[in-house]
């Protein structure tokens, strides 16, 4: 019997976990093997071993540590804009309104607008749309190109991340509060619990789950971020809105420093796992149990 | 709540999502320009509404290949993706031992990882494997669909492993009682109750697979293989993009993801109904 | 019973993915063993694939090989990738053995990096066509067919703008002064990398006796620029630039084309590609005139690219490959091709421009009397224009309060940083 428990558990979890092993950890392992080579990335060009030099380099990058600290920033607003935005997203079209399917539905459309177009299409909106309001209305101090402003052109990353990503936690949260039985806020109705405290008292604590992966999607996803950054700002003005993933492939890709980048990426990705596991360890202990 | 009412916030409710929406009217409106017209003004109506920019668009991109190309990959991404993810998280959550916890923690940790600093290694990686084990890995669909698998794994099995946690053992334990196998436990009366999650993790990872470009642009060279992503990068040059097509383009790759997610929310309310009726 | 059902399911998903692979093997064999069979019966070659960087050829190089096919029966896969990709996938892929049979570089640093993988193609009939002086060469060896030649300087409104009457710094810069007072956006770079700095900062190396050399000192640190007397002249015109004409970061190259063709701005500094950007406007006369920095009258011509064999491919590929370069550059078909769907001047002597736009037919013309500086850009330190200087002289553009002298002094420092 528990000969046979053990060959069900390998038949369940192994063909996942063996392809993600081929797909995944064996080229992240390969990665950090390189993070102690200098090498430009052209495969039959010499691979030199330098040890610990590549991360004793990245620390003196000042324009990496820049990077890293702007990614943080952006992280932080992102997080709390994406995730507001989902929740008050979702709790709306759930109340029960005729016409919420289709808000659904429309809510969740930039999500389906691949990143780089994405950025294009803002990129018109900050700077040609953005100059014609302030043009007509005279509030330019609001409303100029906010893509050559250092500052502003990261909330304009922030804006246009959130307004990806809303869509997206909204169909978590969406999930979530459907596995909240109807029964349960009845009964909370009919002892007279008000909207408000049927959301704080209810809905909130047993939506720990959806907020456990919101949260780490959302982090894990900004920490990433590429695709928008290239095609919004492309790291301007002036390398300010150069956000992590941008920085390595430029390192890897732009200056030929295989090594280094690769060094970079472990640097980060052991900063980002310990932060987002902290908070994936601490958000898990606040879910309710069934 | 009144009927009144309920109709008035509902048309707020829309209209306010629409207002959200407002950017994709820049996409819709410069599908239908010219160079000089979008110069003159990006947010302006064209001047007229032809749709030989749509025509021209899918001409060059080959709609109905590529088409085809993205719909094989996406849909057979998605369903080894649920089944796989579906029950090596049941696995995972019901037998908690050391070995769960590390392999859930794997899953879980690379999601952090930037693709651009696997993309080298993998495609090394893959390279091996055609050449000692004779799979073809890259430049063949399967190969891709082999590497979406193990990339969209981590989210499938972290949104499972999440949902999994909030059903009840009872019913899997009276099921055993009955003799059912474990096999026939998941299959049976598990995996029917995860149906909202799945659809969930069906959507989420149709876009990812339908909108990803990086790694199909690695592993897919040959034009016949190309998928409607890959597709658009006639459009994409290196210091302009040709705005019409690429917005009608662009309007073309969204519309099957529009309808798919327009139908598959609906199953979503089904799924719960039917749920509350047990 | 049930638990049987459960191994055949899984087993078979698991199968599914690796049979589907081996049938794709299975036939990918059967392929090469039948071309083997026919290349001793008749002239068949080997199927070849070729990646370039240039989107705006993509189509009329598919179509080409259509044509290939029906005329020599041989057949040219051609990949396809958006233009600011490229790179990135052509290394991607060459790691994993995946490389194309035919691909294009840029020479210099780019030609540089990939040198390892270089067919030798000096004693290939075809390497006898380059017009003089136009290979794509390393270590006076022949690796590269150039795909053609392209141009820049200032294109300018003819309406608008006298080249005869700006033949230096001073002239330029009280043109544009003047621009300004007549309300007109004398000189307009735009935002992109090489539209802001990549382009316009090439002429003060070119000017420098040996560029290559001089290139090799800046790296160094061993220059001061703002000693240079090109340089200070450089960043004379980039001060005239920022306080008269329309701040660069605000103009992309579409608005940059868009605001030359209707008549807002005078002058750009771009090449002969952007005739392109005005096909949608009213027709208009332009002409393309050298950056009078120290009185230059040359425009900066070179090849943009060249092709380059793969050498790790095949035998029966590289030559297969040599038939298609030689057929590209020698047959009506190949010829007509280059000039007049990929509007490309022509870099071989096999083929006779014809109906080239105004500001190829300038290109093409100087590259005739020899009368034009190099591409010293080519030169520079890898990935120097998009990661460092194009930042920096945005910073100039955006703080008005950085001098040129300041200017050119970070110009040093940001550049031996990034040789390094």
């Amino acid at each position: 019997m528990n000969r046979n428990s053990k060959l069900w558990y390998m038949l369940f979890t192994m063909p996942l976990f063996l392809i993600f092993l081929t797909v995944v950890v064996i080229p992240f392992l390969i990665g950090i093997y390189y993070s102690f080579i200098d090498w430009d990335g052209i495969p039959s060009n010499p691979k030199l071993f330098v040890g610990l030099d590549n991360y004793a380099t990245l620390f003196q990058d000042q324009r990496f540590l820049d990077s890293a600290w702007q990614t943080i920033k952006f992280t932080v607003f992102a997080l709390i804009s994406v995730n507001l935005l989902g929740l008050i997203f979702s709790l709306i079209v759930t109340a029960g309104f005729r016409t919420s399917n289709l808000a659904r539905t429309l809510l969740f459309m930039p999500n389906l607008i691949g990143g780089l177009i994405l950025g294009y299409i803002w990129r018109f909106i900050f700077t040609d749309g953005f100059k014609q309001i302030g043009e007509t209305t005279g509030i330019d101090s609001i409303f100029f190109n906010w893509l050559i402003d250092p500052n502003y052109a990261l909330l304009a990353l922030v804006i246009v991340f959130t307004w990806q990503m809303a869509g997206y936690t909204m169909v978590i949260y969406i999930a979530g509060i459907q596995g909240i039985s109807e029964e349960v806020m009845e009964a909370a109705k009919v002892d007279g619990a008000n909207l408000w405290h049927r959301i704080t008292k209810i809905v909130f604590p047993l939506l720990m789950p959806s907020f456990t992966i919101c949260l780490f999607l959302t982090l894990s996803g900004a920490f990433k971020i590429y695709d928008v950054n290239l095609s919004l700002t492309n790291g301007g003005p002036i390398h300010t809105t150069e956000l992590f993933a941008m920085n390595i492939f430029n390192e890897i890709f732009g200056y030929g420093n295989y090594g280094l980048g690769q060094a970079k990426a472990i640097v980060f990705f052991v900063i980002v796992a310990l932060v987002t596991l902290t908070q994936v360890v601490i958000t898990k202990r606040k879910e309710v149990q069934m | 709540m009144g009927k009144a009412r309920n109709g008035v916030i509902s048309t707020l409710i829309v209209i306010g999502a629409l207002l959200f929406l407002s950017p994709i009217y820049i996409m819709l409106v410069n599908s239908f320009k010219t160079r000089s017209e979008l110069y003159e003004n990006v947010l302006a109506l064209p001047g007229s509404f032809s749709f030989e920019y749509y025509a021209g668009a899918m001409k060059k991109m080959n709609f109905l290949t590529v088409l085809g190309n993205s719909l094989y990959v996406t849909i057979a991404t998605v369903i080894f993706v649920v089944i796989l993810s579906s029950m090596t998280a049941w696995m995972l959550v019901r037998r908690d031992n050391a070995m769960s916890k590390i392999i859930f923690f794997s899953f879980v940790a690379t999601m952090l990882i930037p693709f651009q600093t696997l993309m080298m290694p993998l495609m090394q990686v893959m390279d091996w494997i055609r050449t000692n084990l004779h799979l073809p890995m890259l430049n063949t669909h399967e190969g891709l669909i082999f590497m979406n698998i193990g990339f969209h794994a981590g989210i499938a099995v972290f949104l499972y492993h999440g949902f999994i946690k909030s059903i009840p053992i009872a019913l899997e334990e009276a099921a055993v009682l009955d003799g059912a196998s474990t096999f026939g436990v998941f299959w049976r009366i598990v995996f029917p109750l995860l149906t909202s999650i799945t659809v969930t993790v069906a959507i989420l990872d149709v876009i990812a697979s339908w909108n990803d470009y990086l790694l199909p642009s690695l592993v897919l060279s040959d034009k016949g293989l190309r998928t409607i992503q890959l597709s658009t990068f006639y459009f994409f040059g290196e210091f302009t993009i040709v705005w019409n097509q690429a917005m009608a383009g662009l309007t073309l790759t969204i519309i099957p993801v529009v309808i798919f997610y327009a139908f598959a929310q609906k199953y979503i309310i089904k799924g719960i109904a039917a749920g509350a009726v047990k | 019973m049930k638990k049987r059902w459960a191994f055949v399911l899984l087993s078979a998903m698991l199968i599914v993915l690796s049979a589907c692979g081996n049938n794709a093997n299975n036939k990918a064999n059967e392929g090469t063993s039948n071309t083997g069979n026919n290349a001793n019966q008749s002239e068949k070659l080997e199927k070849i694939t070729l990646f370039q960087s240039k989107v705006e050829i993509a189509e009329a190089l598919e179509n080409l090989v259509v044509k290939y096919k029906e005329e020599t029966g041989n057949e040219v896969e051609v990949w396809g990738s958006a233009g600011d990709s490229y790179i990135t996938q052509l290394q991607t892929k060459l790691a994993a053995n995946e490389g194309p049979t035919i691909f294009s570089v840029q020479p210099g640093a780019e030609a540089e990096k990939f040198a390892s993988y270089y067919h030798d193609m000096t004693n290939e009939p075809y390497a006898e066509y380059i017009s003089p002086n136009m290979a794509l060469e390393i270590d006076g060896k022949v690796v590269g067919m150039p795909i053609g030649v392209e141009g820049f300087g200032l294109v300018y409104n003819k309406e608008l703008y006298d080249p005869s009457k700006v033949t230096d710094t001073n002239s330029l810069v009280q043109q544009l002064e003047q621009f300004k007072a007549d309300g007109i956006n004398g000189l307009s770079l735009s935002q992109e990398a090489y539209f802001l700095i990549g382009h316009i900062i090439n002429t003060p190396f070119a000017l420098q006796e040996d560029p290559v050399a001089f290139i090799e000192q800046v790296n160094k640190g061993e220059v001061k620029l703002s000693e240079v007397p090109a340089f200070q002249e450089f960043a004379q015109v980039m001060d005239a630039i920022r306080a008269n004409s329309v701040n660069p970061m605000e103009v992309t190259y579409d608005t940059q084309m868009g605001d030359l063709a209707t008549g807002k701005t005078a002058a750009v500094h771009q090449g002969n590609w952007s005739y392109g950007m005005l096909a949608d406007y009213d027709e208009m006369e332009i002409g393309m005139a050298p950056l009078p920095i120290l009185g230059n009258d040359k425009l900066a011509v070179d090849i943009p690219a060249g092709w380059v064999i793969n050498n790790k491919a095949s035998e029966a590929q590289i030559k297969a490959a040599n038939a298609f370069i030689d057929w590209l550059y020698t047959s009506e078909t190949g010829k007509n091709t280059v000039v007049n769907d990929f509007g490309f001047i022509p870099a071989v002597t096999t083929i006779e421009p014809t109906g080239l736009d105004p500001l190829s037919q300038q290109v093409f013309d100087a590259t005739q009397s020899g009368n034009t500086i190099s591409w010293a850009l080519n030169y520079f330190p890898q990935g120097i224009i998009i990661n460092d200087l194009a930042p920096l002289t945005s910073e100039f553009f955006l703080n008005t309060s950085m001098t040129p002298e300041q200017y050119l002094e970070k110009l040093g420092e940001v550049w031996a940083k990034a040789a390094k």
